[in-house]
């Protein structure tokens, strides 16, 4: 059984720029992502992959500790590309975090990376995928990517404080960092 | 004739030696395959380097056969006194830790690799742990599976002229680990039909065996067993900086908090739901007296999931067991295939985790079913087969398979007729260990 792959493969009329795909999010963060309503009726640990606000990045959450052992990731479509990007940001704001910072440095250490507004998308030249992600097609469409990716990263950071998840800090997903 | 002493069973692993007598329900003694001569261990010399007493190091014969002493007598009588000064097992590793002493492990992937620290080790087994008189005893020992004909002559050499021993039977590992999960309630006949998979410390083989007969050309051996857990515990626990990471406490950890879990996702959501269930703490002692907390989390159960994902652990190795287990059968003979999937039996240290035998089992047969279910599909519905029963054997023997197998056959009535006896020995020489009748097969009781 080889890694897992994003359950949002097959959704239908899914958004996509570059061969990124820009799928719905359950967030209040303001950006272009279509969003899923809010969820009364579960947590964020308990929530199944068929229940309608669940979005990629729960997915991302629930396979990124799983699929950081794995060394191969096969691409199979436009979402397993938002999972990619998603588990090496969770890294990344992971990585952030020092052995021995109290719970409120820490908090402010992944916040300041999700915040920051200083990061790569696909077809920049700092993008260390490019081989498996194309560039949007004009600038135009790189900024809506912009701004989507902006809204994951502030929302999974927002969940990512939710839980502890330090002894993951030291792998690194395909062997890349962002 | 004196009154049957029992026999003797020995089991030497690549990391464990097991020592007993035949109808006993485990071994009287479990310890390191290891020896400590006077010298630098055996990492400078290489695996087959000298042993310390300033010999040559003897790469296929025993040394006292190039060194011209007869064949009577004791060993103790054939050597100069510094051969006498080496510890086994447990000892070993105690003497090797000050100074003086190197450490060696005379037995590599299951096979003997070193005669003359196995010549000396099997002296010391014999004397000083079991106390016996070998020509008062016959023998069982066992071997790995396609162990070459030269290794059992060896083995007898060393067995009938240097220990005098009154008779010897040599039997594969996998074989005797059949005979020990007749144990089970889940075995009803008491066939030597079955596939083994026998993880130790060093390798993990999977071996069909037929009516008691190994079929050799489907063996497969796969290169991840109980040391490579260890060391991925080990290194989980270095990631996360964890105050102490020996080998020894990985080992700990490994042996008494890891198990194997059906999905690894759906595991890493449990310890998030219910953590103080599932993360635990060691205390460890550490050399120098200092205590210390170690934290122990998901390596309780993605140590063991690097027999099902390979991939976790290793970049060039990466099949799972359970494909591993279906080709073996497959390239089987196709009349013993049922019988090899309705048997699979578990034998080692390191099957012994929590439900291992269950999700093995579980793999095997969602890949006997996909294929089944494809194969049909091409048929057209009218070839519907009838399914194939998969059962994995996990049973109370497990641990000390071959050595309890060994165990129950030697202690049966016609064990002796089965041996090679020290008479047939001197008159034919050592070749004639090179077949022994089947014991335990069709026929016997
Ligand atoms: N309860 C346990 N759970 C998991 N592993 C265990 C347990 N008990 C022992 N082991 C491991 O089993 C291994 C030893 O098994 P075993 O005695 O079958 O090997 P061996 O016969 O010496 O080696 P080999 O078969 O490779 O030649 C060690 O790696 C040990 O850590
Ligand atoms: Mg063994």
């Amino acid at each position: 059984m080889p890694a897992y792959h994003s359950v949002f493969l097959d959704e239908p009329n899914q958004q996509v720029i570059g061969n990124f795909a820009l799928l719905p999010l359950r967030t209040r963060t303001r950006g272009p992502a279509q969003q899923l309503p809010q969820m009364t009726d579960t947590t964020e640990l308990d929530i199944e992959p068929s229940h309608t606000s669940y979005d990629p990045l729960d997915e991302i959450l629930s396979l990124f500790r799983a699929n950081t052992f794995f060394r191969n990731f096969e691409v199979k479509g436009p979402a397993d590309r938002v999972l990619i990007y998603g588990i090496l940001f969770v890294s990344e704001a992971l990585s952030k975090i020092r052995p021995g910072n109290s719970r409120r440095d820490a908090e402010k250490s992944v916040m300041n990376v999700a915040l920051d507004t200083n990061f790569a998308i696909p077809g920049d030249a700092g993008f260390p995928l490019n081989q498996a992600f194309e560039a949007p097609k004009d600038r135009n469409e790189a900024e809506i990517l912009r701004q989507y990716i902006m809204q994951m990263r502030q929302e999974l950071a927002m969940r990512l404080l939710n839980r502890w998840w330090l002894s993951f800090q030291k792998r690194k997903f395909m062997g890349k960092q962002l | 004739m004196a009154p049957q002493t029992p026999a003797v069973v020995m089991d030497n692993g690549t990391g464990y030696t097991k020592l007993g007598f035949a109808g006993n329900d485990s071994p009287s003694f479990v310890f390191p395959t290891a020896i400590a001569t006077k010298g630098p261990s055996a990492g400078a010399a290489g695996g087959t380097g000298g042993s310390g007493s300033g010999r040559p190091a003897v790469a296929n014969k025993p040394s006292f056969l190039t060194g011209g002493a007869g064949p009577t007598g004791h060993l103790s009588g054939k050597r100069g006194t510094e051969d006498l000064d080496f510890f086994i097992g447990d000892e070993a590793l105690n003497a090797s830790a000050g100074p003086g002493y190197g450490l060696h492990y005379p037995i590599r992937h299951g096979q003997v690799e070193n005669w003359d620290q196995m010549e000396r080790f099997w002296s010391n087994s014999i004397f000083k742990y079991l106390r016996v008189e070998p020509e008062d005893h016959y023998f069982l020992l066992t071997e790995p599976p396609l162990n070459p004909p030269e290794n059992r002559e060896n083995t007898a050499e060393i067995m009938f002229e240097s220990f005098n021993c009154a008779g010897l039977y040599i039997a594969v590992q996998a074989v005797l680990a059949l005979a020990a999960s007749w144990t089970s309630s889940k075995v009803q006949d008491r066939s030597l039909t079955g596939t083994v998979i026998d993880s130790g410390e060093g390798v993990t083989h999977v071996i069909p065996v037929a009516e008691g007969y190994v079929i050799g050309s489907s063996i497969k051996s796969i290169p991840i067993a109980g040391r490579d857990i260890t060391y991925f515990v080990q290194s989980l626990l270095r990631d996360r900086g964890e105050p102490d990471s020996s080998l020894k406490t990985a080992e700990r950890i490994k042996e008494e908090s890891c198990y194997v879990c059906p999905d690894i996702v759906k595991e890493f959501a449990r310890f998030d739901k219910e953590s103080d269930d599932r993360f635990k703490q060691y205390q460890v002692q550490q050399p120098g007296g200092r205590s210390v907390t170690v934290d122990v989390g998901y390596e309780r159960f993605l140590a063991p999931e690097i027999f099902f994902n390979p991939e976790i652990y290793s970049s060039d190795f990466l099949t799972p067991l359970p494909n591993i287990v279906d080709t073996v059968i497959q390239t089987s003979p196709i009349d013993v295939r049922r019988g090899l999937y309705k048997n699979i039996v578990l034998s080692g240290g390191s099957t012994l985790y929590k439900d291992f035998g269950r999700r093995l089992q579980r793999d095997i047969r969602h890949l006997v079913d996909a294929r089944i279910k494809a194969s049909e599909a091409r048929a057209g519905n009218a070839a519907k087969s009838g399914g194939l029963d998969v059962q994995v054997i996990s049973h109370k023997r497990q641990r000390h398979g071959p050595w309890f197998g060994g165990s129950l056959l030697g202690q049966t009535p016609e064990f002796r007729s089965y041996c090679h006896t020290k008479a047939e020995y001197d008159e034919v020489g050592p070749s004639i260990v090179r077949r022994f009748a089947l014991l335990g097969g069709p026929g016997s009781t």
